[in-house]
């Protein structure tokens, strides 16, 4: 039967104190829109649960230069943010996207990096602004560049008595645009098939000086293609041009879509060529504005 | 099986309730409350047959972990007409324009299209479908909830012209 | 054209306001004191034997009352053609096999007992393909058939045949022919009310059941037929119906869940609710039955459709619901739907390991009009004739017999496809195979009825109480289509009341009349014509009442204003008219005098009459009652499935435009009208809820459903896998009302309660061949099924 003990720490102390004492029996739990579906459905439980929820001063969107965002944000409040919108239009539309208005109202961005599923909606935007993720412990403090964070499927380099608690993402050079594209079966409430983030900066002549793509559901864990970026940077922007960088980032060296119950590979193969262009045209576009 | 102590604000009013700590709200309200409402029609999220409204914003009551409720405000269908019965007007285009077939997702979608409408006033066709898309339903294929959230919209209007 | 008071109107669902207020009680908010909680432990194989299963450790468990299994409970079968017993002994053939069964003090620890339960089983390999459980050396799925007698394969002996005409000579006579096969899978009713009943036992083993089922007489007697075999014949059974959170045919049989919650309740002498997750929903309901249709049609030189030759494989899975009865409907489109003198039908049924299917909205249908209207498409286009004219060559019209022996009494097809033309602008957007593109796509279905039991009737109860009010005893249900409010809207307009003076006890055996089942689209048609029925006699009761009461009552009053008022005069009233009740006339709860209306003292209210007729004081009180059984003079089908099984047939089309995204596959609708020959809509919003609520159905069953089974497994058993629409996923919806009227039908009107869904995916995938020149004749239509046709179609210039 399920049962377990939940803390509602008010402080970081005290939840360094508490995963202390209870090691790895104890389980983070922010939203709960992760860890609730997952007692109930493998119908086993921690014997604590520590929730997050309370340390209400680690949620906030901020801009100082770079961009910093509290790991306890909700995705509505990023979905809310015309800030993120405007700045930060890959990770506001992959925020916006996640399940439904009922779960981003309670599901943080720190839980969704956190849980690490290579389809997370948060993860390809956050790639491709080559995020840094600050994770505390006892022990200190420590910087990981989200490129290092995901080593597997739901698997990262926070080991067990550290919190995420921001996520700082470099204000980039030039005109910057990005955007997300979540590909899925229908309009809501949906895990993607395929995730595509593109993030470009384009001189007024067209040339691309900083391409970034980044892919989710098209390898173990999410992605950055830099094979792809390297086609791309230095070229003048044109349709073939994209075609072309599309049918690179598809191709074996760069990702390894699967079959799975949710698509076949073949088909995510082909979705990566595709899709990649339409939203590379769509980052220009933000670029613009 | 612990219980926790918990004190929140239940459709205007404060209460006080022993619960079993692995209980979420959705339980606690059908179970401890007996406000049956709110429905189970999943258990993890991907419905939103039991949605309620906490400090005013929707949220899927079968993951709520009851702990966090302390001190919030909650809104479930119960506490949605007025105190001597009137419906509240979302309710009452929901009965005039057939809004409701089974009835089962009706609760949800009330209280999906309450915390809209308090937030959105004049929301537009595209903003109410993107309000309920978290809330399923087999029955009406939408179009006359949309129309019913709609009407009420045109109703609260007439009634607070401002 | 009459002038209807409520017919006709948009009555709003006041009678339903508890849904709004959430104080409607469903299944899961029922709560009897003492109630337990059942649960049920399923089969880990999908074919198996059971070695031994061991239940000690969960009786033990603190709060257990009841741990039962195959070896505790009588060896009864039930079901269709009783080919399974409640809980599964010696072999599972199914991954849903009911395995063993707990009730407890709450819901937890009755999964907590299940967890505890070991089941030790010897795997055996599973047959998942019909096709395979086809062939000879297939082994066989059920050794034995429901008397114990050797069976020699797979297939059912179910006799699902239907010939008419020569098919051989009129092939011959064909200009054109064309032949597909064309598949449709399982998809799951998505209630979103889930499954689940309460039995209750008192002291002398009588039944209540709280049931969510359509059929309450059916369920009472399927579940007498178990009774009389376990010991308990003759007991009485009380079959109550709650508010049901839809049903879409997943209650129209009995199933095994409730046996099962019965026997629970029998164990513990307490009731015994069992309720499903939504994951049971998924996994252990039967779903809508999957078909494999080998189609060949002809027609002549003209588009004169010549012959249809079908033949079909139903995978039936491990046992046996209504799923395999299907072929008794899809025999109707097959032979029926368009003008076609040659049929032949055969349906062949065969057990595999997969799950088993039951009634879903349609009931085959759907899936056989599938087939009928994408061999339409292909012919039109194999003789050169634009779809929709070739549609047009071949509709029915009214006052024809059709091969099945319908008799097709008002028929608005012919509106129908003119109506869809027109507003989908056919001709302007028809043919350019441009990514864009229109379908269309027709149907017919039962819709005053359908005799598939002897008696397809309704007893329809009405009383009058002393204040006015009418109090309605039916057995029929309501799964959310609001029946009873359109119900209430005839029973206004035929007696003289008003809607809002009416109350419904409706689905309870203990005191209704009996009635089919609310299934087959019937029960506008049966029931509002049971309700005519009865309130022309209540009517008369009232009128003879008022005629012998309301001379004295009005004099009362007349006296009453001469005793206030000396200066009153008297008005000069003609008190033999009133002796005979043809020259009054009740509206609005009023009854008045027809030759004077306005006059207020030859009008009162209906109450005040009824008041006077009971508390008479002289013994000779009346009260106000009448009971009507309607049966149509409708058919069975005979030997040869021929016969009309219904007074009158449902006409309807819908047209789809579409854009297919070439590079990804994607389908979107950009328009789509459903039009449909209703009758007359006695409710018009509460009939376009009906169609747009099937058409999303419908759409979902053409572009996005799908039960995903892997070696009999169900490995998406949620909301998140299985792609069921979101308001987000707008269709652009004209629903178009039909109204010929019909004879037949309560103020002339047919059902339409499934009639919505059945078109919808064939108009899709024709619009989608429009649009691109693919042809995908397998549903759903994902995207990477469209995909897959044009790579193959277009080669290496798809991504060009």
């Amino acid at each position: 039967m399920i049962n377990y003990d939940y803390h509602k720490p008010a402080e970081l102390a005290d939840v360094f104190g508490l995963l202390e004492q209870h090691g790895a029996k104890a389980e983070l739990i922010a939203g709960g829109t992760d860890v609730m579906v997952t007692i109930k459905q493998s119908n086993r439980s921690p014997e604590a649960l520590i929730s997050l929820r309370n340390l209400s001063h680690l949620s906030y969107i901020q801009k100082n230069g770079d961009y910093h965002i509290g790991a306890l944000t909700t995705h509505r409040m990023l979905e809310q943010s015309e800030l993120a919108q405007r700045e930060l239009t890959a990770l506001y539309q992959g925020a916006s996207q996640v399940g439904s208005i009922q779960v981003r109202n309670v599901a943080t961005i720190g839980g969704n990096i956190c849980n690490a599923a290579p389809s997370a909606d948060t993860a390809a935007p956050l790639l491709i602004m080559n995020a840094k993720l600050v994770l505390k412990s006892n022990r200190g403090e420590r910087e990981v560049a989200i490129q290092d964070f995901f080593v597997g499927p739901s698997e990262t380099v926070k080991e067990w008595d550290e919190i995420l608690t921001e996520i700082i993402i470099p204000k980039p050079q030039g005109n910057f645009g990005s955007a997300y594209l979540k590909h899925s079966r229908r309009k809501a409430m949906n895990l993607p098939i395929i995730g595509v983030a593109v993030g470009l900066s384009v001189s007024k002549d067209s040339i691309i000086t900083d391409a970034r793509i980044a892919l989710t559901v098209a390898a173990p864990t999410p992605i950055r293609v830099p094979l792809a970026e390297e086609f791309l940077e230095g070229k003048t922007l044109s349709d073939d041009l994209l075609k072309e960088a599309g049918a690179l980032a598809s191709s074996p060296e760069c990702c390894s879509p699967r079959d799975s119950l949710r698509c076949e590979g073949w088909y995510r193969e082909d979705m990566v060529r595709i899709l990649i262009p339409r939203v590379a045209k769509e980052a220009v576009e933000n670029v613009k504005k | 099986m612990n219980k926790i102590t918990v004190n929140f604000n239940l459709n205007g009013e404060p209460v006080t309730a022993d619960i079993p700590v692995t209980w979420t709200l959705l339980r606690t309200l059908r179970e401890n409350f007996e406000l049956t409402g709110a429905k189970e029609g999943c258990g993890v999220g991907e419905c939103g047959a039991c949605t309620v409204l906490i400090d005013g914003e929707s949220v899927n009551a079968c993951l709520y972990p009851i702990p966090e409720i302390e001190g919030k405000s909650v809104l479930t269908i119960e506490g949605v007409a007025h105190a001597d019965g009137t419906l509240d007007p979302i309710q009452q285009a929901f009965v005039e324009n057939n809004g409701v077939q089974c009835g089962y997702c009706t609760s949800g979608m009330i209280m999906s299209a309450k915390a809209l409408l308090e937030q959105n006033p004049q929301p537009s066709e595209s903003d109410i479908r993107s309000a309920i898309s978290g809330n399923i339903c087999r029955c009406t294929g939408y179009v006359q909830i949309v129309e019913s959230i709609d009407m009420a919209t045109k109703t609260q209007n007439v009634k607070n012209p401002e | 054209m009459t002038k209807h008071r409520y017919v006709g109107k948009s009555y709003p669902r006041t009678h339903e306001t508890e849904k709004v207020t959430g104080k409607a009680i469903y299944i899961d908010d029922l709560k009897l004191p003492g109630m337990l909680y059942g649960k049920i432990l399923y089969s880990s194989y999908a074919n198996a034997k059971i070695k031994r299963i061991d239940t000690s450790q969960a009786k033990a468990l603190p709060g257990v009352r009841a741990v039962l299994t195959g070896e505790d409970i009588p060896d009864v079968r039930v079901g269709f053609i009783k080919d399974q017993t409640v809980l599964k002994k010696d072999r599972v053939r199914q991954f849903r096999d009911e395995v063993a069964a707990v009730a407890a003090i709450s819901p937890d620890i009755a999964q907590a007992a299940l967890d505890l339960i070991e089941v030790e089983y010897e795997e055996l390999p599973g047959l998942f393909d019909p096709f395979e459980a086809l062939k000879k050396e297939a082994p066989l799925v059920h050794e034995v058939d429901a008397r114990g007698r050797p069976m020699r394969s797979n297939i059912l002996p179910l006799p699902w045949q239907f010939s008419a005409g020569d098919i051989e000579k009129a092939r011959q006579e064909s200009a054109f022919t064309v032949k597909d096969r064309v598949a449709t899978t399982w998809v799951n009713q998505c209630c979103m009310g889930p499954s689940g009943c309460v039995a209750e036992f008192d002291t002398n083993n009588n039944l209540t059941l709280y049931s969510q089922t359509n059929v309450v007489f059916g369920a009472k007697q399927r579940v007498a037929d178990y009774f009389a075999k376990i010991g308990l014949g003759g007991k009485k059974i009380r079959v109550r119906n709650l508010v049901v959170g839809g049903s879409f045919g997943t209650k129209l049989d009995t199933d095994i869940y409730e046996f099962i919650c019965i026997q629970l309740a029998l164990k513990t002498r307490r009731p015994v609710k069992i309720l499903f997750t939504r994951e049971e929903e998924f996994k252990a309901l039967p779903p809508r039955q999957p078909a494999v249709f080998d189609i060949e049609q002809g027609c002549d030189a003209s588009g004169k459709l010549t012959f249809r030759h079908v033949e079909a494989v139903l995978d039936n899975g491990a046992y046996t619901s209504w799923g395999a009865t299907t072929p008794s409907v899809m025999m109707m489109p097959i032979s029926s739907l368009y003008r076609v003198p040659n049929v032949f039908f055969k349906a062949t049924c065969v057990y595999t390991n997969n799950i088993y299917a039951q009634a879903m909205r349609g009931y085959g249908n759907p899936q056989a009009t599938f087939a009928v209207e994408t061999a339409m498409d292909r012919l039109a286009e194999a003789a050169g004739i634009d779809p929709a004219e070739f549609r047009y060559i071949n509709r029915n019209q009214s006052n024809e017999k059709t091969p099945m022996n319908l008799k097709i009494t008002t028929c608005g097809l012919e509106e129908c496809i003119q109506a869809v033309k027109a507003k989908i602008s056919w001709d302007q957007k028809h043919g350019r195979q441009n990514g864009r593109g229109v379908g269309m796509a027709s149907l017919i279905h039962v819709a005053g009825g359908a005799r598939v039991y002897k008696s397809d009737g309704h007893g329809m109860r009405i009383k009058v109480d002393d204040e006015g009010n009418v109090d309605v005893i039916s057995g029929g249900t309501d799964q959310g289509q609001g029946s009873f409010t359109v119900l209430a809207q005839i029973i206004a307009e035929a007696l003289g009341f008003r809607p809002e003076d009416i109350s419904f006890n409706i689905g309870d055996t203990a005191l209704a009349l009996w009635d089919a089942g609310t299934h087959a689209s019937r029960h506008t048609f049966i029931a509002g014509n049971a309700a005519l029925k009865a309130c022309q006699k209540v009517r008369r009761q009232i009128l003879e009442m008022a005629a012998k009461q309301m001379p004295k009552l009005i004099q009362m009053a007349i006296k009453r204003q001469s005793r206030k008022n000396p200066d009153f005069q008297p008005p000069d009233i003609d008190f033999g008219l009133f002796s005979d009740p043809d020259n009054l006339d009740i509206q609005e709860r009023k009854v008045f005098l027809k030759s004077d209306p306005d006059n207020p003292y030859c009008s009162m209210d209906a109450s005040q009459v009824l008041r006077q007729g009971l508390h008479v004081g002289t013994g000779e009180s009346q009260t106000i009652m009448a009971e009507v059984f309607y049966d149509p003079p409708t058919e069975m089908l005979d030997r040869q499935f021929k016969g009309n099984y219904s007074m009158t047939y449902a006409f309807g089309t819908t047209g789809v435009e579409v854009e297919v995204d070439k590079q990804t596959g994607e389908v979107t609708i950009l328009n789509m009208v459903a039009a449909h020959d209703v009758g007359k809509a006695i409710n018009p919003t509460l009939i376009k809820g009906q169609i747009y609520g099937a058409v999303y159905t419908g759409t979902g069953y053409g572009l996005t459903e799908e039960i995903k089974l892997e070696k009999g497994k169900v490995m998406n058993p949620n909301f998140r896998d299985y792609k069921i629409l979101t308001a987000k996923d707008r269709i652009p919806i004209e629903a178009v009302i039909v109204e010929k009227g019909d004879a037949d039908g309560p103020y002339g009107a047919k059902g339409i309660g499934e009639p919505g869904l059945v078109p919808t995916a064939p108009a899709i995938a024709n619009a989608i061949y429009d649009a691109i020149g693919v042809r995908i004749t397998e549903l759903p239509i994902t995207p990477e099924k469209v995909l897959d046709a044009i790579k193959t179609k277009e080669g290496d210039a798809w991504c060009q």
